[in-house]
């Protein structure tokens, strides 16, 4: 058992305020990831759960327990370092039972311990050499073997993926995912890569400022983000917003206007629409139809095709100049200077009043699951 | 033609003036004595200097040492062979300097080797505990750095003649003991406080150059791993013993090597404060190499040239051997 709770938790530098006070859950086995952009405070809130940071003010309870004033190592938590931090003298058997011979295990289960988690990171080959004649991957792989060694109740991760290059950093995301299930402890994963976020985590917390912006599943944060925040930081590549005012509002459809774009009549799902309100309209690069030519949606230039091969990312302009992205599955046809007509997908788009929030959808008018087909017709 | 591009011209002009002239006889050089062999060509200017100062010195010394007499031109010295070595190892007992024709190289090399390893141990032992203190996150940090490397700006006469007025019978020490109810004592005079204060005031003099370095390799010790350790439930003693001690090894070598140098050739704070005394009490082979040699009429440089050579091939078997121990306890 190992459930996570921060109370009001927060952490000032002298008078910088870096976390205002946080108030989170997290349960027994749950694989979380904290995600934001760089300085939103997620690494600082891993290191209070660790202890390397003493909080200002809040309580930090593991298991109902408060350890908001227990010495780190006596917290019952690991931590892998986004720089390994290995111990570049010892070898990587020597930095593998270092922790357990500070705390005086017996040698025998200090040898049993290194053997497991050697055999379960595949670096048995790896134990009498030093960090520096290892590559970064099976740094890597060391550095979480120190942690499993210490068969912690809570694994914390810092960015651990972030010196890797591509390739590796998509092999390691899938061994951390499986090592998650293998040992079911609860995983904390700090990460500004929302890819990672999304693939990993049983649970996305998301930070702005030191604010938890949303909490959800991946695809719950996908599919409903809160704010246009949460709404343009989950998705890769980002939502598009298309700003505007709501213009004549009837009792199924409302107009939506924005200056350089043709009005557009979209169903109305919730009743809080005023006319003349400012609003914007966020509509994901997969949720658009789009139509070669005139027609009834907004007209697009076409600025640049990426043709991935089983993809293509159309970036396009709109006439006052401002991007807006189209993905299209498989090879597009669209060239270089093309106007296109794009549309949202019927039910795929979402409504952001001025401040940012989302402007809630009624019951019963809940968003449409995801239509991935919008080829050009 | 604009004003701007006269100017730009005449930058070119005189930026390249120094490239044209030096690119014909670059290449000139390089066609005489091939490629492979520019290096040397680029390494003269400092190969020539090294020659003049430090090379060609020890050379005028070995022959010194193997020539007599208390002339200094070459010329009019005669050749003796090894007979200034033969004079410095006269001994009847080797562990008796009295036995010993030149008894006082006896004595001022065994004061060299109890000086050496104790005022060594001490300067590497204090500063390394200072370097500590001034790595935490202290109030006044930089005050305190500041302070102890202050007496590394001084002038070791100045230091010298400063210990000498706090240490001498009248001096500051003793007036603090007078007014503390203690008897004066007369600290340069008895053998033991002459030793103990030459050691203690050479370590201050020296020691905030070594803390500095010692502070700069500290504070390349990566933040993380002292957090790691932190996590595996390293204690303090555990930290300093098993994490900052041997990633501070290559540093810690750099300085043993450059104290224990400096530490042999100490002679100017101490032939100011004590003169060698009481009786030679206090006397390092620098300063009996000095005294035979320039000092003592006749003056004998050809036994201090000696005594000279033998001390540098000392230093450098020593160095040698505590670097080849460092590489194998890193390779290890």
């Amino acid at each position: 058992m190992a459930k996570l709770v921060l109370e009001k938790v927060a952490k000032s530098f002298g008078l910088v305020n870096v976390l205002p006070g946080v108030d989170l859950d997290i349960e027994d086995g749950e694989f979380v990831v904290f995600v934001g952009p760089s300085g939103c405070g997620k690494s600082t809130l891993l290191r209070l759960i660790a202890g390397l940071e003493d909080v200002s003010s809040g309580d930090i309870l593991i298991d109902g327990d408060s350890v908001t004033h227990v010495p780190a190592a006596d917290r019952g938590v690991a931590m892998v370092f986004q720089s390994y931090a290995l111990y570049p003298h010892m070898t990587v058997r020597q930095n593998l039972s270092f922790g357990l011979e500070n705390i005086r295990m017996q040698r025998p289960e200090i040898e049993r311990r290194v053997g497991e988690a050697a055999r379960l990171l595949q670096i048995e080959q790896l134990l009498e050499r030093r960090p520096k004649e290892l590559s970064g991957g099976q740094r890597q792989r060391v550095a979480i073997g120190r942690a499993i060694t210490r068969d912690p109740k809570i694994f914390l991760f810092d960015e651990p993926l972030s010196n890797l290059d591509a390739e590796l950093r998509v092999l390691m995301r899938i061994e951390i995912t499986r090592l998650h299930e293998r040992l079911g402890n609860t995983m904390i994963y700090v990460t500004h890569d929302q890819i990672e976020a999304m693939t990993m985590a049983d649970k996305i917390v998301v930070l702005r400022g030191g604010v938890i912006e949303q909490v959800g599943a991946p695809l719950e944060l996908y599919n409903q983000p809160r704010n246009a925040f949460v709404a343009g930081f989950i998705g890769s590549p980002r939502m598009n917003f298309v700003e505007g005012t709501i213009g004549e509002v009837s009792g199924e459809t409302f107009t939506f206007t924005s200056p350089d774009l043709p009005a557009m009549t979209l169903p109305r799902r919730t009743a809080s629409l005023a006319a003349g309100q400012k609003v914007s309209v966020g509509v994901r690069p997969e949720d658009l139809i789009v139509s070669k030519g005139k027609g009834s949606g907004w007209p697009v230039t076409v600025s640049v095709a990426e043709q991935h091969g089983a993809n293509s990312y159309i970036h396009c302009s709109r006439p006052n100049g401002e991007p807006l992205l189209i993905h299209q599955p498989g090879q597009s046809a669209v060239e270089r200077g093309d106007i296109l007509n794009v549309s949202p997908v019927p039910a795929r788009w979402h409504l952001f009043d001025a401040s940012g929030l989302r402007i809630e959808i009624e019951p019963g008018q809940e968003m449409a699951p995801p239509i991935l087909h919008t080829a050009i017709q | 033609m604009s004003t701007t591009n006269w100017v730009s011209r005449a930058g070119f002009g005189l930026m390249s003036l120094p490239a044209r002239v030096i690119e014909p006889v670059m290449s000139g050089v390089q066609r005489l004595i091939g490629i492979k062999r520019m290096p040397w060509f680029f390494l003269i200017p400092n190969l020539t200097a090294v020659m003049l100062f430090a090379l060609l010195p020890v050379l005028i010394n070995v022959f010194y040492s193997l020539t007599g007499s208390d002339r200094l031109y070459p010329q009019d010295r005669p050749w003796v062979g090894g007979r200034n070595y033969e004079t410095l190892f006269d001994c009847t007992n080797y562990l008796d300097p009295s036995t010993c024709s030149r008894d006082l190289f006896w004595r001022a090399l065994g004061n060299t080797l109890t000086f050496v390893p104790i005022q060594v141990v001490c300067m590497i032992g204090i500063a390394l505990i200072t370097a500590l203190c001034l790595n935490r996150e202290i109030r006044g940090r930089g005050f305190f750095r500041g302070v102890f490397f202050f007496p590394v700006m001084l002038s070791p006469v100045v230091v010298a003649l400063t210990w000498q007025w706090i240490l001498q019978r009248n001096g500051a020490l003793n007036g603090i003991f007078s007014a503390i109810g203690l008897n004066p004592v007369n600290w340069l005079v008895f053998p033991n406080t002459a030793f103990f204060w030459s050691v203690f005031v050479t370590v201050w003099a020296h020691m905030g150059f070594y803390t500095i370095i010692l502070l700069a390799g500290l504070q390349a010790i990566p933040r993380d791993v002292y957090e790691a350790a932190k996590m595996d439930s390293a204690s303090n003693w555990r930290v300093f013993t098993k994490i900052t001690l041997p990633l501070l090894r290559p540093v810690l070598l750099v300085v043993f090597i450059l104290s224990m140098i400096r530490s042999v050739q100490t002679f100017d704070e101490l032939y100011i404060l004590t003169g060698g005394g009481p009786g030679s009490a206090t006397m390092l082979m620098v300063q009996y190499i000095y005294e035979i040699g320039f000092a003592i009429q006749p003056r004998n440089f050809g036994l201090a040239a000696a005594a000279s050579l033998l001390l540098g091939a000392a230093l450098l078997v020593f160095t040698a051997i505590q670097l080849h121990l460092s590489r194998r306890a890193q390779n290890g």
